[in-house]
């Protein structure tokens, strides 16, 4: 190899020679036209030598610049009679191979410098990219914990809401029935007080089944808000929420919103829980999927006129069709830790809204989660009818 | 039902529970009042010689049962509390368990729990009602004794010889004998053992200064 050869002694020293040769051709051809000779050849042949080569060839050259010199072009010709005139010459044939020398590692030592600073910068650099990495991991992180929280707490506020509710009648239930035994196990049997009670055990199981009722009245039209909503604009706000969460799963989300889509009527925050709700289901349908890339696809258009449609399509593991419609049962869930929760209320939502919610399985894997809701205009031609038909009584 | 029969108190926002547990202690023969919010159970004067028990629900509209459970140590009102709760997370649990709560039941509670809880809370009234009354009869003889017969006595728990302290106070020996009999009868102790028992008794219940500093040495 080229570079071998030219970093091992031999190659130093050979091409240091080639040089002095070099110089001693030119200094012969110079001298041939111009008489006088001048010694350019040789200082540039030392000076070039301790540059490239370093010292060691350096001085070699130095030398043997000076034999030829003396040899070749001082008086008496082609001996190597030691005269006066030889010294000036190894002098300065030294003093511009030093010059090199020096000149060489000044600028060795400042490119040493100079790639010190640069690997400096760079680990800097590099440290700064990590921690902004770190930065945006946690952000990323706590943006998706947020989004699974405001989930969770409106779910967790609704479950504890309900437990407590239910629980108040149930505890009245099991107490009587103690109280119950207890006359009747006294002696001798109070049957009359036992009776009472079991009077007031039936009451309690009907009280319990209104705080059911109430609670699912919390879905109707008219506990809800009504507010004109740019169903693209809810779902572009949705995604960038549930961004981390997509990113945590390595789930891409992707959007193909119509341009043209009519506003539409509902409640804001109910709508978005229920996309939200969609997205997280669409996301944990993909969490074995290592085939293909994971993909969550969220359509939205104008259905018939009347109504908007959005689709949340998945490439996941896809519902068995015996479930497609059990899927929005309350406390249907395939998942270890589910509440099965989510899509009975979104069912629920979307229902009071007018509209309706339903799951088909792609031809491809996984499943799409679709819901209609009534366009704005569609709502005030609704309206205007039953005001219409009001009037006519 | 005489005046010195137990009375369980509930309070408790829920109409039917408080009906409900009406109804079972009312099988197990105990006497029952029942309240809506903590404000009504204040309000409503208690007898002084029944042992009684709390039953309390821990959220109420007006004001928490822990709340409440702070408040009533704090008027120095010493009523064992049984807490039910319809929720029932774990931190509040042990908060109130924390704060000498005797029981804490969630909804829906087994009447046996109930009725165990309550009695449990009884016991525990009674024997603080007997100290009470053994620490008031403690306080009542103090305050028998005079000035000087206070300072012997207080030389006397420090362990001083009759000679130190008729020194110390200026007097002969007989005369302190004479204060140290007259202490002994009146605080009813057989023994100095029994007097310094007595003594730490008193001292524990009662705030900082209230009995005579021992004079400085």
């Amino acid at each position: 190899m080229p570079g071998k050869w030219l970093h091992s002694a031999f190659g130093r020293y050979g091409l240091a020679t080639s040089l002095v040769l070099g110089a001693f051709l030119g200094t012969y051809l110079q001298r041939a036209i111009f008489a006088t000779p001048t010694y350019f050849f040789f200082y540039a042949a030392v000076t070039v030598t301790t540059w490239f080569f370093g010292r060691g060839p350096g001085w070699y050259s130095i030398i043997l610049c000076t034999l030829v010199v003396d040899f070749f072009f001082i008086p008496p010709l082609h001996t190597f009679v030691k005269s006066k005139e030889d010294i000036p010459f190894f002098l300065f044939f030294a003093a511009s191979s030093l010059a090199a020398t020096w000149f060489s590692s000044w600028r060795q030592a400042a490119e040493a410098v100079l790639q010190s600073n640069v690997e400096e910068r760079t680990a800097d650099l590099q440290r700064e990219m990590a921690e902004r990495r770190r930065a945006e991991e946690a952000y990323y992180t706590a943006q998706s914990e947020l989004a699974r929280v405001a989930q969770m707490s409106t779910m967790g506020a609704l479950a504890a809401s309900i437990a407590h509710e239910v629980n108040q009648p149930l505890a009245a239930i099991v107490t009587y029935a103690d109280a119950c035994n207890l006359w009747l196990s006294s002696d001798p049997a109070n049957i009359e007080e036992a009776r009472a009670v079991a009077e007031r055990i039936a009451q309690e199981g009907t009280r319990a089944s209104e705080v059911v009722s109430r609670i699912r009245a919390m879905f109707t039209k008219e506990a809800q808000e009504r507010v004109r909503l740019d169903v693209n604009e809810l779902i572009v706000e949705v995604c960038s929420f549930m961004q981390a969460e997509a990113f945590r799963n390595h789930v891409t989300v992707r959007t193909e919103l119509a341009g043209d889509l009519p506003p539409a009527i509902g409640d804001r925050v109910q709508i978005q829980q229920v996309v939200v709700n969609l997205i997280l289901n669409a996301i944990e349908a993909m969490n074995a999927v290592t085939t293909h890339p994971r993909e969550v696809v969220i359509q939205s258009r104008q259905q018939s006129g009347d109504e908007v449609l959005v689709a949340v399509r998945d490439a996941g593991v896809g519902i068995e069709p015996q479930d497609t419609k059990r899927i929005f049962d309350p406390f249907f869930t395939t998942k270890p830790r589910g509440m099965g929760m989510g899509l009975s209320i979104s069912y629920s939502v979307i229902e009071s809204h007018g509209g309706s919610l339903w799951a088909t399985n792609n031809r491809g894997p996984g499943t799409t989660l679709q819901f209609t809701l009534p366009t704005e205009a569609e709502v005030t031609r609704l309206q205007e009818r039953e005001r219409a038909g009001k009037a006519s009584w | 039902m005489v005046d010195s029969d137990p009375i369980v108190f509930v309070v408790d926002d829920d109409a039917s529970v408080r009906g409900a547990v009406k109804k079972l202690l009312a099988a197990k023969g105990l006497r029952v009042e029942t309240f809506a919010t903590a404000r009504e159970f204040l309000g409503h004067s208690r007898p002084a010689d029944a042992p009684s028990c709390l039953v309390l629900d821990v959220r109420m509209p007006e004001l928490s049962g822990i709340d409440f459970q702070r408040n009533l140590t704090a008027a120095d009102v010493h009523i064992p509390i049984v807490f039910i709760t319809g929720h029932g997370d774990i931190p509040m649990t042990v908060r109130a368990m924390k704060a000498g709560a005797v029981q804490f039941l969630t909804k829906p509670f087994r009447g046996q729990d109930l009725l165990d809880a309550i009695n449990e809370g009884l016991v525990r009234d009674r024997s603080a009602r007997r100290e009470r009354a053994e620490l008031a009869e403690i306080r009542t003889r103090y305050d028998t004794l005079t000035g000087r017969e206070r300072e012997v006595l207080n030389l006397v728990l420090s362990g001083m010889l009759n000679k130190q302290i008729a020194a110390d106070l200026g007097a002969s020996e007989s005369t302190i004998k004479t204060h140290r009999g007259h202490i002994m009868q009146k605080m009813q102790a057989d023994s100095l053992a029994e007097l310094v028992k007595m003594s730490e008794r008193l001292k524990s219940s009662l705030p900082e200064g209230t009995l005579p500093a021992t004079r400085a040495k």
